[in-house]
């Protein structure tokens, strides 16, 4: 794919020197009891990067991205974002520095509107100390137009659709203004015709200076959008590169053959 | 102003109008304020305890401490070291948040019944360590208040509008808070305080910050009850009744709505004196009953029933059940 041109975005984001690195994790490790979710994994994402975070299920990507915003505390390791030592930071603080992610399994307001959700992004995170609420309800306006729900705004979040659902989560995650956006698998339950559109959004977000960290499984999209792709497989990097190298390395098909092995040979339930 | 807004704005006005005219007319006895007086006051207690169980989703089981916190200090003020009424009050109202944000700080970090049975724990304590002070709060017999040089129908009368202020102020400020970051926050950790925190709100911050609220208008009510009762008994000022009455009115109300605290108190007033002459020893069974009807039918309250978004019907029933059953 042609590498996204650094466009004017309708976000107005302040922007770093590309290529830099962005955020830095060393030895990241979670263990939950005896499971070790995420074990010493490395990684850094650059400034302006999209970059792909795939592996079968299980494999820890969720708890990666949990552990590098602070929703969980790290068993072991160390994180830094834009130069400064994240690793014990309260995750609060995390949305106010820049980083912004969605939720696999949606996480609406749902007694709230489609705009006060938003709006709420809009209050409390990067970009938030600036805007009163009555701003930020305005900023809301702004991000569903570019996300393409503003028809939607009025309605409750508990009236929403999976795929609405889930561009909600998107909208969000962008109203906080973020330098660093991480998305778990915000295209799980679309259409083929809904992840061109979501893919077409994605593209349009990084474009605007943001970047971004996808979790997908559909293959179709991490090859069309990333520029680098890193595997998780039972908590540990098993692969980093180009999208086509990576998906050619043989430890890669093995950890996803053995899954599809598992899958066609699981007891009927 | 939209037409809605336009209604609710005469019908406040009304309303207000009311309130502060009627102790005025001879029609009405003077047992009627008092009367009113307690409902008032159920009303401030119901609005403080809606800032943390109906807006922010924490059902605190303990809001009487402050209750009794910021009773004992008014009459600790007024009768040892001689201070006014007012400022009484209002260093009362201030020592129950403060009791509240201390309290808070641990106590916050649990949820749900965790919580709930901490703050009823909390509650307990406190009136335990208030009978036990005995140097301090007179002990179980309780402290004595001055006695006002008025005469009983104006005492009563201005123990109505210090309640009233009470009461208004406390929608005044649950009004300031839905409109300001404070309420979008306080809302967004009741409906996922992991999405809230992940969007950059400060959750401590915040959940303190609606408990000491909570406390503060919760406490100035208690202040005004002590001086209007002139005597402190622990068995009043921490009653688990002053709670149960500010949950439930909050509930029938409406919770995490800024009339619902006050349409509840008069249709909990209204429904309680109705059982109490019609079904004598049934009416706990009654209300009970009442209750549950109305966490079935309305969960939201009377605000939404008002607001027509819901309807006793057999499909009402039917959804309520489908949305909350066990698995
Ligand atoms: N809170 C938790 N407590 C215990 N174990 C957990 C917890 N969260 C995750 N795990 C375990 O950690 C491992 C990694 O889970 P995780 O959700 O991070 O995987 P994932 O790569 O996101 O999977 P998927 O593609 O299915 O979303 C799994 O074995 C999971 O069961
Ligand atoms: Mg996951």
């Amino acid at each position: 794919m042609p590498a996204p041109h650094p466009a004017p975005g309708a976000l107005s984001l302040s922007k770093g020197v590309e290529g830099q690195p962005l955020l830095v994790a060393r030895g990241v490790t979670k263990h939950f009891g005896g499971v070790a979710a995420v074990e010493g994994v490395d990684l850094t994402v650059a400034e302006g990067e999209m970059l792909g975070l795939i592996g079968p299920n299980g494999a820890g990507k969720t708890t990666f991205i949990n552990l590098l915003t602070g929703m969980e505390p790290l068993t072991a390791g160390q994180v830094t974002f834009r130069g400064r030592d994240i690793s014990h930071q309260a995750a609060y603080l995390m949305g106010r520095m820049g980083m912004a992610r969605t939720f696999q399994v949606v996480k609406p307001f749902r007694n709230l509107s489609v705009r006060e959700n938003v709006a709420v992004g809009a209050m409390f995170g990067a970009g938030g100390a600036k805007r009163s609420s009555r701003e930020s309800l305005a900023k809301a306006d702004e991000v569903l137009a570019f996300v393409g729900m503003d028809a939607k705004a009025r309605l409750g979040a508990d009236q929403l659709t999976i795929p609405d659902l889930k561009r909600l989560e998107l909208a969000k995650a962008l109203a906080m203004e973020p330098k660093l956006l991480m998305l778990d698998e915000v295209m799980a339950g679309l259409h083929t015709r809904e992840i061109e559109a979501a893919m077409e959004l994605i593209r349009k977000v990084h474009a605007s200076g943001v970047t971004v960290l996808v979790i997908e499984h559909v293959m179709k999209a991490i090859v069309g959008l990333s520029q680098r792709v890193v595997v998780l497989h039972y908590g540990e990097k098993i692969a980093e590169g180009q999208p086509r190298e990576v998906m050619q390395n043989p430890k890669v098909i093995e950890a996803y053959l053995g899954q599809q092995y598992a899958r066609r040979h699981a007891p009927a339930s | 102003m939209t037409r809605r807004n336009r209604i609710v704005s005469v019908i406040v006005a009304v309303a207000l109008a009311a309130l502060v005219l009627f102790p005025f007319l001879d029609v009405f006895s003077g047992a009627l304020v008092r009367t009113v007086t307690v409902v008032v006051m159920a009303a401030a207690t119901a609005q403080a305890w809606n800032l943390i169980g109906g807006y922010t989703g924490y059902p605190a089981f303990g809001n009487v401490a402050f209750f009794g916190v910021g009773g004992y200090a008014v009459a600790i003020l007024m009768s040892k070291l001689h201070v006014d009424f007012i400022p009484a009050v209002l260093a009362g109202g201030l020592v129950a948040a403060l009791y509240a944000t201390l309290l808070g700080l641990p106590i916050l970090r649990l949820k749900g019944h965790y919580f709930s049975i901490a703050t009823l724990g909390v509650a307990e304590a406190t009136r335990e360590v208030v009978s036990n002070w005995t140097a301090l709060t007179g002990g179980g017999s309780g402290i004595t208040l001055p006695i006002s040089p008025d005469i009983p129908p104006i005492f009563n009368r201005a123990m109505y509008f210090s309640m009233l202020a009470v009461f208004v102020g406390s929608v005044i400020l649950t009004y300031g808070v839905t409109r300001s970051k404070l309420g979008y926050g306080l809302i967004a950790i009741r409906e996922d305080e992991d999405a809230a925190r992940s969007l950059g709100i400060n959750t401590t911050r915040f959940k303190v910050t609606a408990f000491a609220l909570s406390a503060l208008v919760t406490g100035l009510a208690g202040g005004v009850y002590a001086y209007w009762n002139s005597q402190l008994i622990p068995e009043d000022a921490f009653s688990l009744d002053i709670t149960l009455r500010a949950i439930l009115i909050s509930i029938i109300g409406g919770p995490g709505t800024l009339f619902g605290p006050a349409l509840g108190a008069v249709a909990f007033e209204f429904m309680r004196n109705y059982l109490w002459d019609n079904f004598p020893g049934l009416q706990f069974t009654f209300l009970g009953l009442v209750m549950v009807l109305v966490i079935i039918f309305m969960p939201k309250g009377v605000m939404e029933f008002l607001t027509g978004r819901r309807r006793f019907t057999a499909s009402a029933l039917l959804q309520y059940v489908r949305q909350n059953r066990v698995s």
